[in-house]
């Protein structure tokens, strides 16, 4: 089973990269800033750190492996409240909204990416998520959001409608 | 032009774009992919685009990774170098850091990630707009370009002077080229906008 999901994840991973805006992110890069982080507890400056930190939360949210995008979810909400920097918050409330969008909780997504948007307008990468989130929900409808509220870490709208027609 | 649209190509073409933060690459590839220009935010981490063009008579598909200049998020980066059939190298003809950490660091990072021996680069002089604050000749350009073996040519992501004619040059020196045509034929050339998830699958996997 656990393979098959993989495997299912993969060809996911291919059918999007072409066609969705958001980049992906190969599992060796979430290695790598795994490794990094790994070596920054090591006794390096806070602002090393936290550098290393954001890296990998990048490299997690964009993950193609649902595990590595909950766990850059829980990271973010983690880090979020301790976050006092604008600009350090606006990142990582834009890094959460993609997580969510690829865990298929596109209102969260769409509420988070709004803030971002409030913050600042003519932010590119925002307005592209933005769109994404919402030509989603248009797609999936009421469907979409209901199947992502039961079935947490659930990859694309592809998959939430193949759930749809099981049930 | 719309780029989601429209599902036949011969091409996928994986091009990558790098140079120092603030340089305009984000600004050039709005320019080349949707004509508009604005003031934008430094790129976290990195963008992706897509754009279906005609050129050559082929009809191809250019996956456009823009990566972040600011040096926080190199690690990050360097990872999508892998695979890159043409890379696009921006300065800031009026910031001469931009063009001395072409040969500092960009070109010694494409060295140490790119995977493709044959992909062609591209050097681009952005914001010739700017003429009279201009501190990088054009000629400095072209001979950066000679000695690191690449293309060369100056635009205005603003203007969009020689926007378009910079991808193109790109592309078709790409086409030109057997080895990175070759291996497209064999592993992009599918159409991957056609391929559907396998639903099968992924019903029995997953309840
Ligand atoms: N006058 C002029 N300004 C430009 C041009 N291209 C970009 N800019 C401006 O330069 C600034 C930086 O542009 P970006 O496209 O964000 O630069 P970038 O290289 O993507 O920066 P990073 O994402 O941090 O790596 C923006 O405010 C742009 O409006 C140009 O051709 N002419
Ligand atoms: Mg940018």
């Amino acid at each position: 089973m656990e393979a098959s999901i993989g495997k299912f994840f993969e060809s996911v991973g291919t059918f999007f990269s072409g066609g969705d805006s958001i980049p992906w992110c190969d599992s060796d890069i979430v290695v790598g800033c795994e490794r990094e982080v790994a070596e920054a507890e090591k006794g390096s400056s806070d602002e090393l750190k936290s550098e290393c930190l954001l890296r990998l939360s990048w490299a997690l949210v964009h993950s193609k492996r649902s595990e590595d995008v909950q766990r850059g979810i829980a990271m973010l909400e983690a880090s979020l409240p301790r976050t006092s920097d604008p600009l350090q918050m606006r990142e990582k409330m834009y890094l959460l909204a993609v997580g969510y969008y690829r865990s298929a909780d596109y209102p969260r997504s769409r509420q988070l990416v709004d803030r971002c948007l409030e913050i600042a307008p003519e932010w590119r990468q925002a307005i592209t998520l933005k769109k994404s989130v919402e030509d989603r929900i248009k797609k999936d409808g009421v469907i979409g959001i209901g199947i992502a509220a039961t079935a947490v870490g659930l990859l694309a709208g592809g998959l939430a409608a193949a759930l749809a027609r099981k049930k | 032009m719309d780029s989601s649209s429209g599902s036949e190509f011969d091409y996928l073409f994986k091009l990558l774009m790098i140079g120092d933060s603030g340089v305009g690459k984000s600004s050039l590839l709005l320019s080349f992919t949707s004509d508009s220009f604005e003031e934008l935010s430094p790129t976290i981490g990195v963008d992706f685009k897509v754009k279906q063009v005609t050129i050559g008579g082929k009809k191809l598909k250019l996956a456009i990774w823009d990566t972040a200049g600011q040096e926080r998020f190199r690690t990050l980066t360097s990872s999508y170098y892998r695979g890159a059939q043409g890379i696009i190298m921006v300065y800031d003809v009026t910031r001469r850091e931009t063009f001395t950490n072409l040969s500092d660091i960009w070109a010694k990072e494409i060295d140490l990630y790119s995977t493709n021996q044959d992909c062609i680069k591209m050097l681009v002089g952005n914001k010739v707009d700017k003429e009279n604050e201009r501190v990088v000749t054009k000629k400095e350009g072209i001979d950066f370009a000679r000695e690191y073996g690449c293309l060369f040519i100056e635009c205005s992501a603003k203007t969009r002077v020689n926007v378009e004619q910079c991808f193109e040059e790109l592309v078709l020196k790409i086409l030109d080229t057997p080895s990175l045509t070759a291996e497209g034929s064999t592993t992009v050339k599918r159409n991957i906008f056609k391929q559907k998830p396998p639903t099968d699958e992924a019903t029995s996997g997953c309840c």
